[in-house]
């Protein structure tokens, strides 16, 4: 069965690896300088902030990597769960709030952030599966040919809807709260960081943690991964193809909505809230190669990181120009992204 | 169509004793193919309890899509397929695979990214009962020790004869009561081919049915009780495989006698 390369194919090959392998080196080399220049030069309150933004983008990038790699679907209308689960929180949260005003409560007061970022999660995973089931499922039996291409503009057409049907239904209007626990920042490093933050990031952690050991401690979570990694083989040691993929669509839209609620404090809640968590996160699975979900949690870091380090060192302007431009340059040199692609449907269809 | 007696080695009496057995597998006027293309015509076959039973023809004849079409990743057109005497014709191949019947394809269809031991965990993946799934892990790496060796290693970095050797054990690790094994020997070294017919035998010798898809006709034969030969999608011969490799038709075309 082996094959040994000789000739150009070989010297291509040998080429693109380590082509690959460098780009690799230099982003990931760029991204610690950044880093380290960030907290040389403008103290460590900016390090601080992107490592806690990076942990928004991964969990974004993370459920956009999760469905691309099992379902071959460029998910466009992944920044629109993260919408939904803005609203949500801000709709449970806010009377909540305004209930325990008037009838003081400890106990609830810590609570009642995370019954709101609770209750968007049940709800994104709620509407992906919805999602799933009425409109790729219907989808998937009647045709695979085609398939990325229409799902792209299948997702596009779910994001438009949802946009707008937001603006019709609740208005334009920004729905935000100052924060959520009304608690002084805490002191790190001499740095002040809202109770918030550090919350939303410990929140992200826990969660990719709790995945990462579901996908690959639990037969549930090593069956996802069978998926993406062959189909038929899946369906020939009994997995049920269709559960997978709403579970699936259901867990990536459950993250993206539990973004979107932990970071209602910063992002605020409107229709168009979800655009720009969804380009820095197709910045970030681009970058890092498609449906490669353990290069998505380290690429969410580096492009937080670039992020900071271009509104600190060049202008806030330019914050979306730069991760782009790294971008392309990687695409142009390691065309799989900077750990590979994992995906294995698109180069057949 | 049928090959009548011919003098027979000793086989013959074990195979009398398998030809006791229930009928475990019944496909009956089974016709399939892809889109509009039709590959398989009136396809008729059973397999007993216990047999071993190989199904041999040329390239293109449609053996590969028999069994696609019995393991439920091919629905056919028409025709009937039972299992155990329920009819299993339309199921899709999940649920084929979870009521004991395990199709170990050509192209093998590992996980190469997982790992040799995650790859036999998801073969048990209908499978809830933990002791089970520690037991078939236990008797597959017996049957292979090759594999216990290897079992963190990644599915993807094994070679053509450990691979074909992780698909079987992948196989058998749902305790399937029946096999489906398509072109074990392809692109194995004859040694390497010939360790893959012994662990069929052996598996057979522990119980498992078998329904083997070969173009190593020579040891199909040898190693099987009895057998059908299909081509252009129909079944024209079919019998015993000890008889078969007498027939002339078999000998000038497949064993180039």
């Amino acid at each position: 069965m082996e094959r040994t390369l000789t000739g150009p194919s070989m010297r291509s090959a040998i080429w693109a690896k380590i082509g690959q392998n460098l780009v690799a080196s230099i982003v990931i080399g760029g991204s610690v300088a950044a880093g380290i220049a960030l907290a040389v030069l403008a103290g460590p309150a900016q390090l601080i902030n992107s490592i806690v933004t990076g942990g928004m983008w991964a969990l974004m990038s993370v459920g956009l990597a999760l469905v691309f790699g099992v379902m071959n679907i460029p998910h466009f209308a992944h920044g629109e769960s993260f919408m939904v689960g803005a609203y949500v929180a801000y709709f449970v949260f806010t009377p909540l709030h305004k209930y325990l005003k008037t009838n003081p409560n400890a106990f609830l007061s810590t609570m009642a952030p995370f019954i709101a970022i609770l209750a968007a999660t049940l709800v994104g995973f709620v509407l992906g599966v919805i999602i799933e089931k009425l409109i790729f499922y219907p989808l998937r039996r009647r045709t695979r040919a085609q398939w990325v291409m229409n799902t792209f503009l299948i997702t596009v057409g779910i994001s438009f809807i949802m946009t707008n049907g937001a603006t019709l239904v609740l208005g334009p209007n920004f729905r935000g709260i100052p924060r959520y626990w009304d608690v002084d920042p805490i002191k790190f490093l001499g740095v002040r960081i809202a109770f918030d933050r550090i919350v939303a990031f410990a929140i992200a952690i826990v969660t990719i943690a709790a995945f990462w050991f579901f996908l690959h401690s639990t037969q549930t979570g090593r069956a996802i991964r069978a998926v993406a990694q062959d189909e038929d083989g899946a369906q020939m040691v009994g997995i049920d193809l269709n559960f997978i993929h709403s579970l699936t669509f259901g867990l990536a839209t459950a993250m993206a909505a539990l973004a979107g609620a932990s970071l209602l404090f910063m992002f605020q809640a409107y229709p168009t809230v979800g655009l720009k968590p969804l380009y820095f996160a197709w910045y970030v699975v681009m970058l890092v190669g498609l449906g490669n979900i353990g290069g998505a949690i380290i690429g969410g870091f580096i492009v937080a990181l670039l992020q900071t380090a271009t509104q600190q060192f060049i202008g806030i302007a330019w914050e979306d120009v730069i991760p782009t431009i790294v971008m392309i340059l990687v695409l142009l040199l390691a065309p799989s992204g900077i750990f590979g692609s994992e995906v294995k449907g698109v180069h057949e269809q | 169509m049928f090959v009548e007696g011919f003098p027979v080695s000793g086989r013959r009496l074990k195979l009398r004793i398998n030809e006791g057995g229930a009928k475990l597998l019944e496909v009956k006027d089974l016709n399939a193919g892809y889109d509009f293309l039709q590959v398989l015509w009136d396809v008729s076959l059973h397999v007993s309890e216990g047999e071993f039973v190989a199904l041999i023809g040329p390239n293109g004849a449609g053996k590969t899509t028999t069994l696609r079409t019995i393991a439920g990743l091919l629905s056919p057109m028409s025709g009937e397929i039972l299992f155990k005497g329920k009819p299993i014709t339309h199921l899709p191949a999940h649920k084929v695979s979870r009521i004991g019947i395990s199709y170990i394809s050509e192209s093998l269809n590992l996980f190469p990214k997982m790992t040799v031991r995650e790859n036999l965990l998801l073969g048990a993946y209908a499978v809830r009962d933990r002791k089970r799934i520690s037991e078939s892990l236990d008797f597959v790496f017996d049957l292979f020790p090759r594999l216990a060796e290897r079992s963190s290693q990644l599915a993807g970095t094994l070679s053509g004869g450990e691979r074909k050797m992780l698909a079987i054990a992948r196989g058998m690790m749902s305790n399937p009561e029946l096999l489906l094994v398509d072109e074990p020997s392809l692109g194995l070294a004859p040694k390497l081919a010939q360790r893959v017919f012994d662990a069929l035998q052996e598996l057979r010798r522990r119980g498992v049915t078998i329904l083997l898809v070969e173009q190593n006709v020579n040891i199909t034969l040898e190693i099987t009780d009895r057998a059908y030969v299909l081509e252009q999608g129909r079944i024209v011969l079919e019998g015993k495989s000890s008889e078969l490799s007498q027939n002339e038709h078999v000998k000038h075309v497949y064993l180039g006698i």
